[in-house]
């Protein structure tokens, strides 16, 4: 039973689960950055004092302290008035920004191995195609009722 | 893991998309502009943010072979985490007190089930964090398997990625939602 569940759930070369050993299991890998092109990667080079990789504990606090302040920013949003059409927009966009900086920087699916971008990139694709059509037919198709 | 990730974004997906299409025709309340408490959900949702750069820093520390540190970040991400859960069950509490129940209304259920749901994977991703930070302490997690917390980090980060979904589309952009249009004066006479 312990072998077993060291097999299901350790991944130290003798699992069933063994992945792609890629850059991220090096201890400084030689490339990290976030999804977009050259003057990302340099920015992020920048800020990681030399681009080594997977960033240092003062990049993870600034990406951090960023979050929060998105998260209030949002909240002093929510008591402001007079914004009517923008409110929602200006909400999704800073809730994608915050969605961005968790997936690219603390999640580093950018820097595993391709195929887990390809699996989780289609889903996400899939489940948004779900998402706007389930939206779509509620808004023009047969609405549904008022339950109670 | 990835895939795992890929099957609940499409589980979360028809359950936000369900919640929005049912969003505002509830006939009776409590509503969610009587009921939902912003700033008590924008601290658990700041606690959540900052769990996950707990999760990171940990990570860093597995990795670098610094033991002392990566069990006390991994044990700041479990505090975070059952503090998270701690919001919750107050939230959940005390919409029972004032009549929200799953049964009460269509918010009532699509509400309770989407951030129940979530607070499910939470509370499994404490239980697992809580076995890693003693792993940590005990010597098994090391650097060379520390793909083993990275795995858990990944499940941590999604958890949080989808909160924030959920506090966007259900807190702050249906905090003000009442009656269905039309139906106020019907319902309050």
């Amino acid at each position: 039973m312990t072998n077993l569940w060291r097999k299901l759930t350790y991944h130290n070369g003798n699992g069933w689960w063994n992945l792609p050993h890629g850059p991220s299991n090096e201890l400084n890998p030689p490339h990290e950055g976030p999804i977009g092109g050259v003057w990302l990667s340099n920015m992020f080079r920048t800020m990681t004092h030399g681009g080594v990789a997977h960033a240092g504990p003062g990049f993870y606090w600034l990406i951090g302290a960023a979050l929060g302040i998105i998260t209030l920013l949002e909240v002093w949003l929510f008591g402001v008035e007079g914004l009517g059409g923008w409110y929602v927009p200006l909400l999704l966009g800073l809730s994608a920004l915050k969605f961005v900086g968790v997936v690219a920087f603390f999640m580093h699916l950018r820097f595993d191995h391709r195929m887990f971008t390809y699996v989780f990139v289609s889903a996400m694709a899939l489940g948004i195609l779900i998402f706007v059509i389930i939206l779509f037919l509620a808004e023009f198709g047969h609405q549904p009722p008022n339950v109670f | 893991m990835w895939t795992f990730l890929g099957s609940d974004v499409m589980f979360f997906g028809a359950f936000i998309a369900t919640y929005l299409v049912y969003r505002g025709k509830s006939l009776n309340g409590p509503y969610p502009s009587e009921i939902l408490n912003i700033p008590i959900t924008s601290v658990s949702t700041f606690v959540l943010l900052m769990s996950s750069l707990a999760m990171v820093l940990g990570l860093h520390y597995v990795k670098s072979g610094e033991k002392n540190k990566a069990t006390l970040w991994i044990l700041v991400v479990v505090v975070l985490g059952a503090v998270f859960m701690g919001f919750q069950f107050v939230e959940f509490r005390e919409f029972a007190h004032l009549g929200l129940t799953p049964r009460t209304n269509i918010f009532g259920t699509t509400f309770f089930i989407l951030t129940g749901i979530h607070g499910a994977h939470v509370t499994i991703g404490v239980l697992w964090m809580a076995f890693l930070a003693y792993g940590s302490h005990k010597g098994s997690l090391r650097a060379d398997n520390a793909q083993d917390l990275e795995i858990a980090g990944l499940y941590w980060h999604f958890v949080d990625i989808v909160w924030i979904v959920i506090f966007t589309v259900i807190y702050l952009i249906s905090a003000t939602d009442g009656p269905p249009p039309g139906m106020e004066s019907v319902i309050h006479g």
